[in-house]
């Protein structure tokens, strides 16, 4: 494949016409001069002139070198990837919700704002929360609204507190988040069976404690069995008890983080909510919250008075904004229509969910090791260490040759040569039994013919990539005029 | 509407294996266990979903807009959309297995591409939320590279990125100043700046060096950039703002496309993704990941940033924008935006409103009316025009893009006139 700067020059599409300009005026000014200082003026613009056939060809080109939920099976861990039902794109790309801008009347914008109310309702009901904000964008950013309301509600209170728990188990935004706020992390190992190891944390739980972070069901895609030991203990000792909610297609009508003790919690809209993932975004981070801590969400917040929505800018302790305008709301529709699909029947999304992983758990616990033999909520982790070394990463390249995206692989840390894999509820029994095939297909191989398995995969539009080189020699930019490195083209790629 | 393609045979062979007899059993250790019932809608066929979702939109209205502020109404021409909806890419996650995510990464390295050449500047990441907290990430970045805390702002920056960076820094425990000296990690100034004034920073850019301070420009009309010496030529060592003018739907605000892009030295600070060009084991080009030991899954606490999932196919919908467009098409883009703005500006000073930009302005301007703000906007709303941006009493932002024709402008002044 060509980079979009190769192809040669060509006539522009020319989607703007000057024309359009050209009946104005009665005072005849029609050409259209920049009568700008030069000192600010661009002197060249070194972007390609291209005609329409071939950007749409390039890129359709490209999405043919992708592989997405549409395309096949999915099962990464950890990221929740079901299918994204196409009304809600549908729904999304109306011209009222799409071409609507953010900063018009609010009498212009009630379909919008009632969506978000109402989206705020039905995830309070859901979580058991007291309040939500749809503001931030995604997880990480949820997380960090979350990290720094609990700093802002111990400044109110006047009490210094900068220390946050988080299990080993926890995602790396956990860590990373706490440390963007100041907070030191410490960090409490895992139990034979996968919850956080009860003595520790009590160990770890002092004074100086803002915040408990767990990831619920855990990473390991376990039920902490202390959860509520562990909260009634935070709470005893004054600290806060956050929920990342990343996992929350286990819970669904079967359990409320707001009835486990949590305070604040993140969910992520694009893994629970089906909203798509775009390949990388845009996900939306929704943040929630009980009563004493509502006050310290982000304003702007959606109200309702006689059936009439507004915009509300008023909460003296309010953390502030985390963002411009009001969340990815494009991303709240397609969840709304989501919730709406499934209504009070969206018990069985997690049900399935659960049943699925575990019936994956089951037929793969014996050609591979359980990280830790019990039940499974939505997802599961094996251990590929009785194939060796770097054994996880071969079985991951392999799999997209039987036409599978690999699981998370290597995550939890905690977890030697890991496979961590979430099928979801939207997969049939006759694809998770061809994953199953696969994999113990692969087993065998990895035994047979281990340089096959190296060399793979062997049917990608690519080859194992050089990732030494990619970070030895960094190219991350097409440079006009740049001595590009020797190209070869790949003539199995479209 | 139901997802689930296992019947209920399928289940019941499940659970057999498993070693279960039911579902609740798979679940009984989730404790306290819901019993209520959730407050939700019923279940919905797609027919009423649609339905549903269409009458919700149908109370929003859509009018002819001459309000900016950092979200603009700009053509997005039809290839975009039908390209986004292709689901290998947008039903795709973070390219982690780059094998499989080939089209992703490309289109990834493209956008990286284009944000340098618009900005002037060496290095750009994957993309980011938006343009607030893209700024916000910016000066984390200054004041991680230069071990100081504290960030001047050049006034008139667009008030809801100084609000996030006030709310970033509290979490952070950096603050804001007013001084620049040696304790001041970062000067930011946007460009064209809040009420549309363009100029070359380089003073600014020289005054930041001068005390060992980076200096960051903030771009919130990105369109801008096609005709404006890129902020790479006035000294600028961060760019960071908001991408949405390239082919991204207002949809009310969000999702919308953070960038920032940097010098060379600064690059092992970023935050987020980066994309990079190497080679398979076939010898063919390829693309993947690259120095991810910054990011949060391998660094934890010690990384650069938290940021994991970002805008991916918002900076898709930019690089097709932009390949589409190309040079002419950008460069007529914001000469259009450019013209109608002073145009209108013209016809709107001979009504007796007063312009009060003190320097040159690209396609956003401040007039004071010689009547409030508010009686303005209602004459206008009357005609179906949203006209600008209330800054209070009788000030107002107005903006113009390629989408205002010359009909909206009459009817913008006949309904400011006639009243």
């Amino acid at each position: 494949m060509k980079i979009i700067f190769e192809y040669e020059e060509q006539k522009n599409t020319g989607y703007i016409q000057e024309e359009q300009e050209e009946k104005e005026d009665e005072e005849g000014k029609n050409d259209v001069s920049i009568e700008l200082p030069s000192d600010i003026v661009r002197k060249e613009l070194p972007i390609p002139n291209l005609n329409e056939i071939d950007v749409v060809r390039h890129y359709t080109n490209l999405s043919r070198m992708n592989f997405g939920v549409d395309i096949g099976f999915y099962p990464l861990g950890s990221c929740t990837m079901k299918y994204n039902p196409k009304v809600n794109e549908d729904a999304a790309r109306t011209e009222g919700f799409s071409n609507l801008h953010p900063l018009s009347p609010e009498e212009c914008v009630q379909g919008s704002l009632k969506l978000m109310w109402e989206l705020k309702e039905y995830l309070k009901d859901i979580t058991g929360m007291d309040d939500f904000s749809l503001q931030p964008s995604a997880g990480a950013q949820g997380e960090l609204l979350g990290v720094m309301m609990t700093k802002a509600y111990f400044k109110h209170k006047g009490e210094k507190r900068n220390k946050a728990i988080i299990p080993d188990s926890a995602h790396g935004t956990n860590p990373a988040t706490a440390s963007m706020c100041r907070l030191e992390t410490i960090t409490v190992p895992s139990d034979a069976r996968g919850n956080m190891d009860i003595s520790r944390y009590k160990e770890a739980l002092s004074a100086e404690v803002a915040l408990v972070m767990l990831t619920n069901p855990n990473t390991l895609g376990l039920f902490d069995e202390n959860t509520l030991e562990i909260s009634e203990l935070a709470h005893k000792n004054g600290t806060l008890m956050y929920c990342d909610g990343a996992n929350m297609n286990a819970l669904l009508g079967i359990a409320r983080p707001g009835d486990q003790g949590f305070d604040i919690i993140h969910l992520n809209l694009h893994k629970t909510f089906s909203t798509p993932h775009g390949g990388g975004g845009p996900g939306a981070g929704v943040v929630g919250a009980k009563s004493f801590l509502a006050d310290y969400l982000p304003v702007p917040r959606v109200v309702q008075r006689d059936r009439t929505y507004s915009l509300d800018y008023g909460s003296e302790k309010s953390v502030g904004r985390v963002r411009s305008f009001h969340g990815n709301f494009g991303m709240h529709v397609r969840a709304y229509s989501y919730i709406h699909s499934w209504g009070t029947g969206i018990r069985k999304v997690s049900e399935h969910a659960i049943l699925n992983a575990n019936y994956l758990q089951s037929l793969l616990k014996e050609t591979f090791d359980l990280a830790y033999n019990r039940r499974c909520a939505h997802e599961f982790v094996l251990s590929s260490k009785r194939y060796g070394e770097k054994s996880a990463m071969q079985i991951a390249k392999r799999l997209m040759d039987y036409g599978f995206h690999p699981p998370t692989i290597y995550f939890p840390l905690i977890v030697p040569e890991a496979l961590m894999i979430e099928p979801t509820e939207t997969e049939s029994k006759e694809t998770l039994d061809g994953f199953v095939l696969a994999l113990k297909k692969i087993a065998t191989e990895i035994k047979e013919d281990p340089e096959m398995v190296k060399r793979s995969p062997l049917s990608t539009p690519v080859g194992r990539l050089d990732e030494v080189a990619a970070a030895r020699r960094p190219n991350l930019r097409w440079q006009p005029f740049q001595r590009q490195n020797k190209v070869t083209m790949n003539e199995n790629s479209p | 509407m139901d997802y689930i393609p296992t019947t209920e045979k399928d289940v019941q062979e499940m659970l057999k294996l498993i070693g279960v007899s039911s579902v609740k059993d798979l679940v009984a250790e989730f404790n306290p266990a819901f019993t209520g019932k959730l407050n939700l809608p019923k279940p919905k066929s797609e027919i009423e979903l649609i339905q549903h979702m269409k009458g919700i939109a149908a109370t929003n209205k859509v009018l002819r807009y001459f309000v900016g502020a950092g979200a603009y109404n700009h053509y997005i021409p039809s290839a975009v959309s039908h390209l986004l909806a292709r689901g290998d890419l947008f039903t795709g996650y973070t390219p982690y297995q780059a094998e499989m995510s080939q089209g992703t990464l490309q289109a990834i390295y493209e956008f990286q591409s284009f944000i340098c050449l618009l900005t002037g500047m060496d290095v750009a990441n994957a993309s980011l939320y938006e343009g607030a907290s893209a700024l916000a990430e910016a000066a984390l970045l200054s004041c991680s590279y230069t071990g100081r805390d504290r960030i001047f702002v050049k006034e008139r920056l667009h008030p809801h990125y100084l609000e996030v960076l006030q709310t970033y820094c509290e979490g952070a425990e950096l603050r804001l100043t007013d001084k620049m000296d040696n304790n001041t990690a970062c000067v930011i100034a946007q460009n064209p700046d809040f009420y549309g004034n363009v100029e070359n920073l380089r003073y600014l850019a020289e005054q930041a060096h001068s005390v060992g301070a980076l200096f960051t420009t903030c771009v919130v009309e990105p369109t801008s950039l096609s005709i404006l010496e890129p902020p790479g030529n006035y000294g600028a060592d961060i760019v960071a703002g908001e991408g949405q003018s390239f082919g991204i739907p207002l949809s009310f605000g969000g999702p919308y496309l953070g960038f920032i892009a940097v010098r060379d030295f600064l690059f092992k600070k970023l935050p987020g993704r980066i994309c990079g060009m190497t080679t398979d084991s076939r010898g063919n080009r390829g693309f993947v990941l690259t120095f991810q030991a910054r990011e949060q899954h391998i660094r934890r606490e010690r990384a650069t940033s938290n940021i994991t999932t970002n805008q991916a196919l918002m900076a898709l919908a930019a690089t097709i924008y932009l390949a589409l467009m190309g040079r002419d098409g950008l460069t007529k883009v914001a000469k259009l935006s450019y013209a109608k703005a002073h145009l209108l500006n013209g016809k709107l000073e001979k009504l007796n409103f007063k312009n009060l930009n003190d320097k040159p302005f690209y396609n956003e301007f401040v007039v004071k009316a010689p009547m409030s703000a508010e009686g303005v906007f209602s004459r206008l709303l009357k005609k179906g025009i949203v006209g600008g941006f209330n800054l209070g009493e009788d000030n107002l932002l107005i903006c113009c893009t390629e989408m205002n024709s010359a009909q909206d402008i009459d009817d913008f002044i006949s309904a400011v006139a006639g009243g």
